[in-house]
């Protein structure tokens, strides 16, 4: 504690130049009745190192994914962070800094902002973006209400949005917390047998304000089908895309077919999964929606001497300008997150990301070959999937992961807990960390778990 | 100039990656969905990588380069602890859907930093889920939202904020669909009882207010405000942003308030990294937690095979609340802050009250300082406080109207000037109640020292003739930067078209 305050054993001192005598002299103006009589009821300080040992034994606990075959994601992905964003991440300058409110001396993030926006703006194949939101389900939620925003003068099915019925429910629970504010209506679109977006019942979704599809889709699902929805949608309907920026090295960008919106969660670009926070929200758009979006965005501008310069701009949008009229309430951001992406991105460039992306698609289709030559597991959909996939189990899927894990193996996500009725079914998650021996390990055990289920050899 | 799109690079690959798994069939995407248009960045090999970046960072000011003012930001400074903590095996590689066995010490510090959060505020229930103080508002408000509904209270549709409140505030509840009733503050920047009074009624739904508020200084009617909004059956909430002035000494619980958002990376010091991420908490009184987002840490008293793997006497579950809202992020919020602040917390425990008190000392002796230095060089006449008051608490407001009057300098003028002296500014412009405002927040990790010789350069700054300060900063990067023309010449990314 005294290592953090200077001012320590000066007190008196400083007081004095003051006119006062005691500590207490500072807080007369909070009245009595609201003060604390006692000391707060908290375990004592500790030192540097006593925190560490703590840190060390309490998160050591924790299991990581790395420490044994591990197949789940579900929207996280294991990744591998190049040690330089690690290194360069954690300086001073860029850690310490808050929201760059002088420009004058705050160019080097806002350029690296900057940079951001361009690199997702490549990425997704938008002319906009923004410097992050707060993850990928807050950047949807954000984009359902953008959307509106935009369309719902000229809608002929006004406050309407239209989802996939795929979402997951703790995403589709964050879109509704945003959006019955506006009294939004959410409906949702249905899927075929085979898990792709049923694309005759999507023409009643045109007239509303916008759509919202994911590529891949929860179930790991490249849903080719999505070429086609802006047509049938049209003009006058926001084509919203949630897309794996991994998977961007090689699937077409969705703004080369028809996306108004693109949004995701970052993380697989740059950050570690970290118990699922912090992330970064992706958010990029087309012009016409560039006046009405949510979040913070750089401009390149000049200075007085002409000198090229950086600077936040359309701020009329923001809390502290528009205050209850604007677009959003964000303020703090991801930033720092936003540069990890940002920075792993350099690194790789276009090719580099295409090889990642390839590796991704491999592990998962080279997973799918063994698995489903696996006794008693059976592959739910023919498709082409990216990062993961669903898996029929004998029994149910719950009893299954926790054999499992009883068996040191972390074997993917019981799907029964976004669709109840796929009591059987688990979604199994493939990396570019995932390896062959993870792979060959999974399904051994998923074998013998199949045998005790009495499914014959 | 550096330009991460200058740069050539290796153009065919990216950093040396192992190969893939190779597969019986190989791995396709559907071909309608096989990316036609490559993407058009530069591929950085690792040496260019680290300078360009490390020349970034020299052009950007934070807490480690110098003094940072800002007001109601809290820019203290991050212990390297927290940084070294977040590294360690058991936090990165954590996915948030793995089983409650496999997370018992992420439980463990969940529950603990809820635990500690609820007695500093005064609170019964805390949650960790919002990732930010903005979304930290928009969840409580939703909380009571759902709370009035379910009494058959549809008809509290307004939040009340007083003019002089964050910007979030109007916009949070906004967000939830409420109308905002504004009431103005009193001339010396406090609460009107009476104006609060005139507007409470069976249509409020909550009021929203800081304390100390943005003037910073003590609201001493809090108890009779929230008297006020009670009676009309209305919920207090209180926004966080300026806890670091009162921890240990009161409590929004205390204070009356219903519900409490805590800025993690400002009173906790959260690195702010350059505008995130952060992490907002909110703590509630018992007749709101049912409607919290779930899930929370809870623990029981573990089973015998529990008892085995056991971080300490209890066992670590996640808890669904009753009535929740849901969720305002797909996890468990931000972990990785969580863990950071929990390092902070321990550093201090009981003794956070010591910490609050340096902050309110600092903040005082600079307002002395700044005073004496300007007395002493005769150009005291040149600003006024922005509030009149014996005490402030961890920040104050200056406003610089006489100078603008008597010499054409801005607050903004004085700002910029600042930074020729190797100083970030103070907040400008905020609260708008305090016209040319300046908002100074020195926190308490700032030396005597420092702050003796930022008011002597903060006098020679006011010592300065018009002309050289409209020109400031010189010394900075680049000098004043053209806003409009970045507004009206709207260039939001490298235009790759021009180049090529």
């Amino acid at each position: 504690m005294v290592d953090q305050l200077p001012n320590r054993g000066r007190e008196a001192e400083m007081l004095q130049s003051m006119g006062l005598q005691t500590m207490e002299d500072l807080f007369i103006d909070i009245p009595a009745d609201v003060r604390f009589k006692e000391e707060l009821p908290l375990r004592g300080p500790q030192s540097e190192e006593e925190i560490i040992a703590d840190a060390r034994r309490l998160l050591g606990s924790n299991v990581d994914m790395g420490a044994r075959p591990s197949f789940i994601g579900a929207g996280l992905y294991r990744n591998y962070v190049p040690a330089a964003v690690f290194q360069l991440v954690t300086r001073g300058e860029f850690l310490t800094a808050y929201t760059p409110y002088q420009p004058e001396v705050s160019q080097g993030m806002l350029q690296a902002m900057w940079e951001f926006q361009t690199l997702i703006s490549e990425l997704v194949g938008l002319p906009v973006a923004n410097l992050s939101l707060y993850d990928g389900s807050t950047a949807a939620a954000e984009a359902l209400t953008c959307a509106v925003r935009v369309h719902n003068r000229k809608a002929s099915q006004s406050n309407t949005v239209y989802v996939s019925e795929l979402i997951p429910p703790d995403k589709m629970s964050v879109m509704e917390n945003y959006c019955q504010g506006a009294e939004i209506i959410i409906k949702t679109l249905k899927h075929n047998a085979d898990g792709t977006l049923d694309l005759g019942g999507l023409k009643e979704a045109a007239g509303s304000c916008g759509v919202y599809l994911e590529q891949p889709n929860p179930l790991g699902i490249l849903d080719e089908g999505l070429i086609t929805v802006k047509d049938i949608i049209g003009a006058n309907t926001a084509l919203i895309v949630g897309v794996q920026p991994v998977s961007l090295g090689i699937v077409e960008a969705p703004g080369h077919y028809g996306a108004d919106i693109v949004v995701g969660e970052g993380q697989p670009l740059g950050s570690p999964v970290t118990g699922g926070g912090p992330l970064y929200g992706i958010f990029a758009c087309t012009k016409p929606y560039l006046r009405l979006m949510p979040g913070r965005i750089v401009g390149r501008s000049i200075d007085v001497d002409g000198k090229e310069a950086y600077c936040l701009t359309l701020s009329t949008r923001e809390q502290h300008i528009r205050r209850h009229r604007a677009t959003s309430n964000i303020c703090t951001n991801e930033t720092l997150i936003a540069l990890m992406g940002a920075m792993h991105m350099a690194l790789l460039g276009p090719d580099g990301l295409r090889d990642l992306a390839q590796r991704n698609l491999a592990a998962c289709q080279r997973t799918k070959e063994i698995l489903s030559t696996t006794k008693g597991i059976e592959i739910v959909h023919t498709a082409h999937h990216f990062n993961e996939f669903a898996i029929r189990v004998p029994g149910s899927a719950k009893d299954c992961l926790n054999y499992l894990d009883d068996n040191g193996i972390i074997g993917g996500f019981d799907l029964s807990t976004w669709y109840p009725e796929s009591k059987d079914q688990i979604l199994v998650t493939a990396t570019d960390q995932t390896t062959l021996r993870d792979i060959e390990v999974l399904s051994a055990q998923l074998a013998m778990w199949s045998m005790h289920q009495g499914v014959s050899a | 100039m550096s330009h991460l799109f200058n740069h050539n690079g290796a153009n065919d690959t990216g950093y040396s990656q192992p190969p893939g798994l190779t597969c019986v069939n190989e791995a396709t995407v559907p071909s309608g969905l096989v990316r036609q248009h490559s993407a058009r960045w530069p591929r950085l090999s690792e040496p260019e990588m680290v300078r360009h970046y490390t020349w970034l960072s020299k052009r950007n000011f934070g807490i480690d380069t110098g003094f940072y003012p800002l007001g109601s930001c809290t820019m203290k400074h991050n212990p390297r602890v927290n940084e070294v903590i977040a590294q360690l095996p058991g936090i990165a590689d954590i996915h948030p859907h793995q089983p409650e066995h496999h997370l018992q010490g992420l439980l463990s510090i969940f529950y603990e930093m809820q635990h500690m959060l609820e007695i500093c505020a005064g609170m019964d229930q805390v949650t960790l889920q919002p990732v930010a103080g903005a979304q930290g508002e928009f969840t409580a408000i939703r909380c009571i939202q759902e709370y009035f509904r379910q009494r058959g209270e549809d008809q509290r549709t307004k939040v009340i904020v007083p003019d002089s409140a964050h910007g979030t505030n109007p916009a949070s509840a906004a967000m939830c669909g409420f109308e905002i009733v504004e009431i103005p503050s009193l001339a010396d920047g406090r609460m009107d009882l009476a104006a609060l009074a005139a507007v409470a009624d069976e249509t409020t739904a909550a009021m929203m207010i800081t304390n100390p508020n943005t003037l910073g200084l003590f609201e001493a009617d809090i108890k009779e405000a929230s008297q006020i909004v009670h009676d009309a059956g209305g919920q207090m909430y209180y926004d966080g942003a300026n806890f670091n002035a009162i921890l240990g000494i009161t409590s929004p619980g205390l204070m009356g308030f219903d519900a409490v958002h805590f800025n993690l990376h400002k009173t906790f010091s959260q690195p702010h990294g350059g505008g995130g991420p952060g992490s907002g908490p909110i703590g509630v009184k018992a007749q709101l937690a049912p409607f919290l987002p779930g899930p929370l840490a809870a623990r029981r008293s573990p089973t015998a095979q529990e008892s085995v793997t056991a971080v300490d006497d209890y066992w670590y579950h996640w808890h669904q609340p009753e009535h929740s809202i849901g969720k305002v992020q797909q996890w468990h919020g931000n972990a990785g802050a969580v863990i950071r602040c929990w390092a902070y917390y321990r550093r201090y425990g009981s003794g956070l009250k010591t910490m609050s008190e340096h902050a309110v000392l600092n903040a005082n002796y600079l307002r002395h300082a700044i005073h004496r230095e300007a007395k002493k060089e005769g150009v005291s006449h040149l600003f006024v406080d922005g509030a009149e008051t014996d005490v402030a608490k961890h920040e104050f407001t200056l406003s610089m109207q006489p100078a603008k009057d008597a010499l054409g300098i801005s607050a903004m003028d004085v700002a910029k000037g600042l930074l020729d002296k190797g100083y970030m500014a103070p907040t400008v412009y905020f609260p708008l109640v305090v016209p040319e405002c300046m908002m100074i927040e020195p926190t308490e990790t700032e030396s005597k020292d420092t702050l003796d010789t930022f008011a002597e350069q903060f006098v020679e700054v006011l010592q300065t003739d018009a002309e050289t300060l409209h020109a400031a900063p010189v010394t900075t990067p680049v000098r004043r930067v053209d806003e409009v023309y970045a507004a009206r010449n709207l260039c939001l990314r490298h235009p790759f078209e021009d180049s090529e």
